[in-house]
């Protein structure tokens, strides 16, 4: 059977994302590990059983708020929604340690809202991961919808369904791929997360892997290795599932919005509170650091004053760095998306949830494979040790499988009937694909790139390991100034990031067709 | 102006200005520093330095723990000629790999002896004491006199801990040294039966006693110095135990040079500014730490360096010796909350 290329630079890519799970492998059978012995071990079983089991209820409620908020947005009349399907989309940058702090400092005895519960062990860490993830649900879902016009629910509805019938027969099950797509995202970030669950006392893998990254390096190394390996059968079951019917091609782009009447108030109180509890509250407490710690800042580059001028790095290596990211994970995904959704093959497959594993790594982990990597490469690869591309491609492991997945069904949702009528009118495949794909599958590329970019701005560890030496990003500001206490700090930088998102997915996500 | 160019424009804008951000100095008068200390802490010395010296420094900012690990992964071949440490456990990790070279021994002279490796591969810059943090608000009594009363039932479920963290593992070597492993797994396991709280780190737990979630826990002193100043109001308070007692640990911040740096002089050089008054002056008025070196004098505000007794243990040892530490940990299952 002759290799076609496509298929071939799937192949390539899949083997790109499995050079950390290499390092893992390489390192645990050189330290002569007993893996036995360490996943058996009472230190290795509760733990992550833990970590499964936040990382599966977080995917569950994420899916559930995230499918909902969609199409409340995109679906019916509820008011502000042109601001909201923006606001909603923005707490998916506040780095979960950040968000975490936040929200303790907000509710609970003692804390600023005082009557309420406080947010800890299990269900705090549930709460606080859903309301920091569910928009890895809701833009691809919204991005979804926004692609499926009105003529299938006109159809329903001349044959006499409600409105509600008409969204759960035969809106709903469009919306499917997207919606489990981005329930796996959410999954794989709950078995990667430290930050939040860190915070919340909750007790998961992850805190084996980095309690015992120096004195026993085995543990540590076996842990990431299964983390992976986990992530890895996950992805290749999600892939291998039956293949759903592919989405129907709807025509034009007339969309039917239905009235929440009495359910109205209701509703946008909810919508609010979610907004309230994932955006509000953080930057409410944000400004009270601010406005509390600014009369005696001291130390350091900590001087209010001193904080515009001295963001203005960070600011450009933060935009510099996202934005690269974000185009270089939709490019180099796009083959196996391709692949997957035209040609699917066991090597297509492969390489799609090779992609998709490495989200469920904790970043330290990526960053220092790619260290160990790049360090030991041949000239002049390992001139690339500790520069932007290097940085760039530790981004693009990482969060690759946030690109992949909504550009794959953004591509299955074309009918090949399009390419085959170009193709016998003699179009070659670059003009095929840049004229008749290319503007058909756009929004998908770009909920993907949105992904990417608002995860790239809060990332930490790859940035702090692998950027070229001196290059700032607010996340690095964020995390020096959190480490020892500096909570003015940590509110302004965090105001300025969350500014900085909301201002980079202006045009990837409401300009552009796929919000409006 | 069209679509394509637009996107053409911006990519090449951002590609410009990721360069120009990237741009460093390659000069051959320039240091390489991996510091697990953040910038707010070390920052502004190290530009001095440079003022002073005409030797440019480019600094790698981190966790600690982190930078440990990826110059051993790096080996060899790390760009690092400096690294800076926060706490002994990770800059003794490096020691134990055979990573770091010997330090000049008119630097390490600067140093009492018992603030620096014995072999000369570390020097202690600054000194951070083990303390009970307490909410002046839920607690009226007598606080307690030793570390080891914490295992009482008076104190069941009122004391928070940090057990991943570097500085608490640094404490527990300390508790192993002095007072042997069976006194140690003993302790922890009382810990943990007395059911003490787990948070994830110093200041993580300064927020939970300043709320009121917890009475008291176990920090470095550094961390609610850092809160007050932050929030004026929080009822938190530093707790020191008695002279002598084990729970007032001094543990310090280290730096060493890397085995493989072709900068050994100017690494010395700037260990020796950090050591000079200058710095030692910084850390003790700026972050309130104990300066260890050039006569300066500790902050007012902290109790005299002679009545803590944190000189007497041998902190080269302090710096090995995390694995067995970790097991003993593990053991007491004092990790899982």
């Amino acid at each position: 059977m002759r290799l076609r290329p496509l298929s071939a630079a799937a192949g390539v890519v899949g083997v790109l994302f499995l050079f950390p799970v290499g390092y893992l492998l390489i390192r645990t059978v050189t330290l002569g590990t007993d893996f036995g012995d360490i996943l058996l071990s009472r230190a290795t079983v509760q733990p992550l059983a833990n970590s499964l089991a936040i990382a599966g209820g977080t995917a569950l409620l994420a899916g559930i708020l995230g499918t909902a908020l969609a199409f409340l947005i995109n679906r019916t009349e509820l008011p502000g929604r042109r601001v909201l399907r923006w606001v909603l989309a923005l707490p998916l940058v506040i780095p979960s340690f950040v968000g975490a702090t936040a929200v303790l400092a907000a509710f609970g005895p003692g804390a600023l809202v005082g009557f309420v519960p406080r947010f800890q062990g299990f269900w705090g860490a549930l709460a606080i991961l859903t309301l920091l993830t569910y928009p890895y649900v809701y833009l691809p879902v919204l991005s979804r919808l926004t692609s499926t016009a009105a003529s299938l629910e006109d159809a329903a509805r001349l044959l006499g369904d409600s409105p509600q019938q008409a969204i759960r027969k035969v809106v709903f099950p469009q919306t499917r791929g997207a919606i489990s797509a981005g329930m796996l995202l959410v999954f794989l970030y709950g078995l990667s997360d430290f930050g939040a669950v860190s915070l919340m006392r909750f007790d998961t893998i992850t805190r084996v892997i980095f309690a015992s990254q120096l004195s026993n390096r085995s543990v540590s190394l076996t842990l990431g290795l299964v983390l992976a390996l986990v992530a890895l059968a996950v992805a290749a079951v999600n892939r291998w599932l039956p293949a759903r019917r592919p989405p129907i091609a709807t025509t034009g782009t007339r969309q039917i919005r239905y009235s929440l009447g009495r359910a109205t108030l209701p509703v946008l109180i909810g919508v609010l509170a979610v907004v309230g509890v994932s955006l509000v509250a953080p930057i409410a407490v944000f400004v009270i650091w601010i406005v509390r710690g600014s009369a005696t800042v001291g130390v350091g580059y900590s001087g209010l004053g001193d904080s515009v001028g001295f963001l203005g790095a960070p600011i450009l290596g933060s935009a510099a760095a996202a934005v690269l990211a974000a185009l270089a994970a939709v490019i180099v995904t796009l083959p196996v998306a391709y692949g997957s959704a035209r040609r699917r093959s066991v090597l297509t497959e492969s390489a799609g949830a090779a992609v998709t594993s490495l989200f469920a790594l904790p970043g330290l982990v990526i960053a220092i494979s790619l260290a160990f990597w790049a360090i030991r490469a041949p000239q002049p690869l390992a001139g690339l040790y500790q520069t932007l591309p290097l940085l760039i491609l530790g981004y693009v492991l990482h969060f690759g499988a946030q690109a992949l997945g909504p550009a794959q069904a953004a591509i299955s949702a074309v009918p090949d009937r399009f390419d085959e009528a170009a193709r016998t009118l003699g179009a070659g495949w670059w003009r095929r694909f840049r004229t008749v794909e290319l503007p058909l599958i756009r929004p998908g590329l770009l909920a993907g790139a949105g992904l990417v970019l608002l995860s790239t701005l809060k990332e930490l560890p790859a940035t702090l390991i692998l950027a070229p030496i001196g290059y700032e990003t607010l996340a690095t500001r964020i995390w020096g100034a959190a480490e020892d206490g500096f909570y003015a700090e940590v509110g302004i930088t965090s105001l300025v990031l969350i500014v900085l998102s909301a201002l980079l997915t202006w045009p990837l996500l409401i300009r552009r067709q796929i919000l409006s | 102006m069209s679509r394509p160019a637009i996107v053409r424009r911006t990519a090449a804008l951002l590609l410009g200005l990721a360069l120009v951000s990237t741009a460093c100095s390659s000069g051959s008068d320039t240091l390489t520093v991996y510091s697990g200390r953040t910038e707010n802490l070390i920052g502004p010395l190290l530009a001095d330095f440079t003022e002073q010296t005409g030797v440019e420094v480019e600094v790698r900012y981190g966790n600690s723990a982190d930078l440990a690990l990826l110059i051993s992964e790096e080996g060899d071949r790390t760009p690092a000629d400096v690294f800076i440490s926060q706490s002994p456990g990770a800059i003794g990790f490096l020691g134990e790999a055979g990573l770091l070279g010997t330090i000049d021994e008119n630097v390490l002279e600067l140093v009492d002896p018992s603030f620096r490796s014995s072999s000369g591969s570390w020097v202690g810059l600054s000194g951070r004491v083990r303390v009970l943090v307490y909410n002046e608000d839920l607690i009226d009594g007598p606080l307690p006199e030793s570390v080891f009363e914490l295992t009482s039932p008076d104190y069941e479920g009122r004391v928070g801990l940090a057990p991943a963290n570097g500085s608490f593992q640094d404490f527990v070597t300390a508790m192993r040294e002095v007072h042997g492993d069976d006194v140690t797994l003993a302790w922890l396991e009382g810990m943990e039966a007395n059911d003490a709280q787990t948070y994830t780190n110093n200041t993580a737990i300064v927020q939970a006693v300043g709320r009121g979630e917890v009475p008291m826990g176990l920090v470095n002193h550094y961390y609610n110095f850092r809160a007050q100043l932050e929030d004026p109001a929080i009822a938190s308070e530093n707790h020191y135990f008695a002279d002598g007692d084990i729970g007032s640990l001094l543990i310090a911040t280290a730096a060493g040079v890397l085995d493989g740096s072709e900068a050994q002089a100017e690494a010395d050089q700037l260990l020796a500014f950090l050591l000079g008054e200058t710095a030692q002056t910084f850390f003790s008025e700026e972050t309130l730490e104990y300066p260890l070196a050039a006569g300066v004098a500790a902050s007012a505000a902290l109790p005299p360096l002679d009545t803590l007794n944190a000189a007497t243990y041998d902190f080269d040892r302090l710096g090995g010796g995390l694995e067995r530490t970790r097991e003993l940990i593990d053991a007491s299952g004092l990790e899982a909350p």
